[in-house]
């Protein structure tokens, strides 16, 4: 009898060759070792095939991070985030312990309205300075971001041996940014208006009290201004520094935001990177991406394709629709009838009275909403173990500059003692040093020596509670001896007292606080009476 | 002893079933933990499907989501009648396949250009992929599969991941069953190829 062909062979393996046709091969393959061979090797082959596809493609990084985390693709996205707002976290976490009153808000430079504030003075005090000044400045900052972002990149590629894409977006604009005479095209007139008739080829780099693109604009728009408005085309990506944003025409790259308020009422193709005190993507709003942001309060009526990843200081309302995950950390969560998420929605609020979500919203995914528990940091390990690492910190300065500055160290401290006089002037250096530095960084000098103050501000800050630390330490203990291990045990003791009284509930807001004050103006002093010498003579 | 543990798993898996069994129906009811619950279990397998059925990642990931989506609505015309699975997988087949056809303006995915004429492989060369053991070598085989045409990887997949009957993937290609028979074969075929290539 005639040997089977593969394809029979094959579907009899497969279980699809039914009835007499199955029988005879069978019994063909009783006889027929050539067959057989065959059969057996196809077997070995489903059962290969089967198993492999259990596993994926190794070029496919595995869904686990999609579904849980929900954001594996805006990884360097994030990390490119943190770089930048590494600098304002820190100063939140510090500042997260101050407790200052509501009415008085505005005036605090690390509140979200202060921040906000001050970032869109500044920027707006750029945008009447000059536009030679502000080439000049945008040199610098795009340098000085250049080198953070190529550092940052080495230690990305380092780690997955590839440049992120978005942030490779990025490096590509600021670098625009750190080259002025590299196909820019720059307007700084009180009204900057790209017609709707009017096509800019190059990036545009606008400065103005409003800035409106009615037209199109074939590269990046780099905008700084009150009011930015785009009903027209940008072809490239949107990085706006302003009070208030609104896109109702379309922006094809991504929107890189910083400004008090963003209106997105058209097209995006791609992703929102936002620090905004309120964004709100309108009904007729469309984002190709995802969006990340750090914000006041979120409204989301349109549609976003990919993930949602929010830290908001307010609410967040969604009653339209997300592609993907949905993660958010913030006071409240809403979610309308017409809310729709298409993957997980992970949540922490801070109270389960502000989340709403409505019967209707779908959720196609795991719907995991907690409240942040705040107080609860005594009972987690990490908040001792950060507490021992500052306080190890703050022993390891305070021994450098006991043994590197001894004489100044000690007068410092003593000088807290005078009471009144550190505290007013810490006050006055406190609150008069941020206005210091935002008119250096508007006048000649500019911002190089901007940021020096500011470093050398936050420096001063975090001696503070040394100095005051060290004089309650030296008044308790009264050193007859006063070597260097005497002040040290003071020290020792006293930044211990400081840290506890510094934990207890609205009194110790107050207390750091003061201690900053006691502290700066106890350093200012003293630096003012050892720079006094050298001066008269 | 190994009597025994063949006893526990069967126990095992009969408690899985009942479980999986009221977690469906509760989904049926629309019960959002229910629903989040099957998304938990079963991301990873349709994720893994789409992600060979379509070309790229972000595709994959698109559909996946829009199949848990559609989840809420379809599932209440699961009936028991098919290991819930391999529906959930004939669900996502489906889904790629709309995403395929959508890209193809409408078109059929795989159309039928000639009669099924299979080159039979020589008697003296029996399959090269049953000897696929090593673990890079199948690794090397997934990515072959990923790269074959769209044509034999379809029909592939929709066999050896969702392992389905030629019935079915003709059913939801379009094709004869036939010519669904012949694909799966050239796309063995190919495969056995391009192994054969690589380990040269």
């Amino acid at each position: 009898m005639e040997c089977y062909s593969e394809l029979t062979c094959s579907l009899f393996v497969d279980g699809e060759l039914t009835g007499d046709a199955a029988r005879h091969l069978r019994d063909h393959l009783v006889t027929c070792q050539r067959c057989r061979d065959l059969v057996h090797a196809l077997r070995a082959e489903s059962r290969v095939l089967t198993e492999s596809l259990r596993e994926l493609p190794e070029e496919a990084p595995s869904p686990e991070a999609f579904s849980h985390l929900g954001f594996s693709w805006v990884w360097g996205d994030l990390a490119m985030m943190a770089a930048v707002l590494a600098l304002g976290s820190t100063l939140f976490i510090w500042i997260d312990h101050l407790e200052i009153p509501g009415a008085l808000e505005w005036f605090n430079p690390f509140s979200l309205n202060g921040l906000t504030n001050l970032m869109f003075n500044l920027s707006y005090y750029f945008a009447h300075g000059g536009t030679a000044m502000l080439t000049e400045y945008v040199a610098v900052v795009g340098g000085l971001f250049l080198v953070l972002l190529l550092g940052g990149s080495v230690l990305l590629l380092g780690r997955r041996w590839r440049l992120p894409k978005n942030g490779l977006g990025l490096l590509i604009v600021l670098l625009t940014f750190s080259l002025p005479g590299f196909a820019l095209e720059r307007r700084h007139e009180e009204f900057v208006t790209i017609a709707a008739n009017q096509t800019v080829d190059d990036t545009l780099l606008a400065i103005g009290n409003t800035v409106r693109v009615e037209g199109v604009v074939n590269g990046d728009l780099l905008a700084f201004g009150r009011s930015v408005e785009v009903s027209g085309t940008v072809k490239g990506d949107l990085v706006s520094f302003a009070k208030r944003t609104v896109v109702s025409g379309s922006v094809e790259g991504r929107i890189y935001n910083f400004s008090q308020s963003l209106d997105l009422d058209g097209q995006l193709g791609h992703s929102i990177y936002g620090f905004t005190q309120s964004l709100r993507v309108a009904d007729r709003g469309h984002v190709g991406d995802g969006i990340v942001a750090a914000a006041g309060d979120v409204s989301l009526e349109g549609e976003v394709k990919r993930s949602v990843d929010m830290l908001l200081s307010g609410n967040a309302d969604l009653s339209g629709s997300i592609g993907r995950d949905m993660t958010v950390t913030g006071r409240g969560l809403t979610l309308t009838n017409t809310a729709r998420v298409g993957g997980n929605l992970t949540a922490r609020v801070r109270q389960l009275k502000g989340v709403h979500i409505a019967d209707g919203a779908i959720i196609a995914g795991k719907r995991d909403v907690q409240v942040r528990v705040r107080k609860s940091q005594f009972a987690r390990s990490r908040f001792y173990f950060r507490q021992a690492l500052s306080f190890a910190s703050a022993m390891l300065v305070g021994w450098l500059g006991l043994v590197l500055v001894p004489g100044f160290f000690r007068e410092t401290t003593q000088a807290v003692g005078s009471g009144w006089r550190s505290l007013g002037l810490g006050i006055g250096i406190l609150a008069g040093v941020p206005v210091a530095i935002v008119v250096v960084a508007i006048t000649l000098v500019g911002i190089p020596i901007a940021l020096m103050l500011f470093a050398a501000y936050l420096t001063a800050i975090y001696l503070a509670k040394i100095w005051v630390g060290a004089f309650l330490g030296w008044i308790l203990l009264r050193p007859t001896g006063a070597t260097k291990y005497d002040w040290l045990l003071g020290l020792l003791l006293g930044l211990l007292i400081l840290t506890i009284v510094g934990f207890i509930p609205y009194l110790g807001g107050l207390v750091r606080f003061g201690i900053v004050c006691l502290g700066l103006g106890a350093f200012a002093w003293q630096l003012y009476h050892a720079s006094r010498p050298a001066m008269t003579a | 002893m190994d009597a025994k543990r063949r006893r526990l798993t069967v126990k095992v898996k009969q408690m899985e079933e009942r479980d999986l069994e009221s977690v469906i129906e509760r989904a049926q009811g629309h019960d959002a933990e229910a629903l989040g619950e099957i998304h938990r279990r079963y991301v990873r397998r349709v994720f893994g499907l789409c992600r060979y059925m379509l070309d790229s990642r972000e595709n994959a990931e698109d559909a996946t989501s829009e199949v848990f989506l559609k989840l809420q609505r379809s599932i209440e015309s699961y009936d028991g009648s098919v290991p819930f699975p391999q529906w959930l997988l004939r669900v996502a087949g489906n889904q790629c396949i709309d995403v395929l056809r959508r890209r193809n303006r409408g078109r059929q995915v795989i159309v039928e250009v000639e009669e099924g004429v299979v080159v039979e492989a020589t008697s003296s060369e029996p399959s090269p992929l049953g000897a696929v053991i090593r673990m890079e070598e199948r690794a090397q085989l997934r990515v072959a599969i990923a790269h074959l045409p769209e044509n034999y990887r379809l029909p592939l997949v929709l066999r050896y991941y969702s392992e389905l009957s030629y019935d079915e993937i003709a059913q939801q290609l379009g094709l004869r069953r036939n010519h669904v028979a012949v694909l799966i074969l050239r796309a063995k075929q190919e495969l056995r190829r391009k192994l054969a290539h690589r380990s040269k």
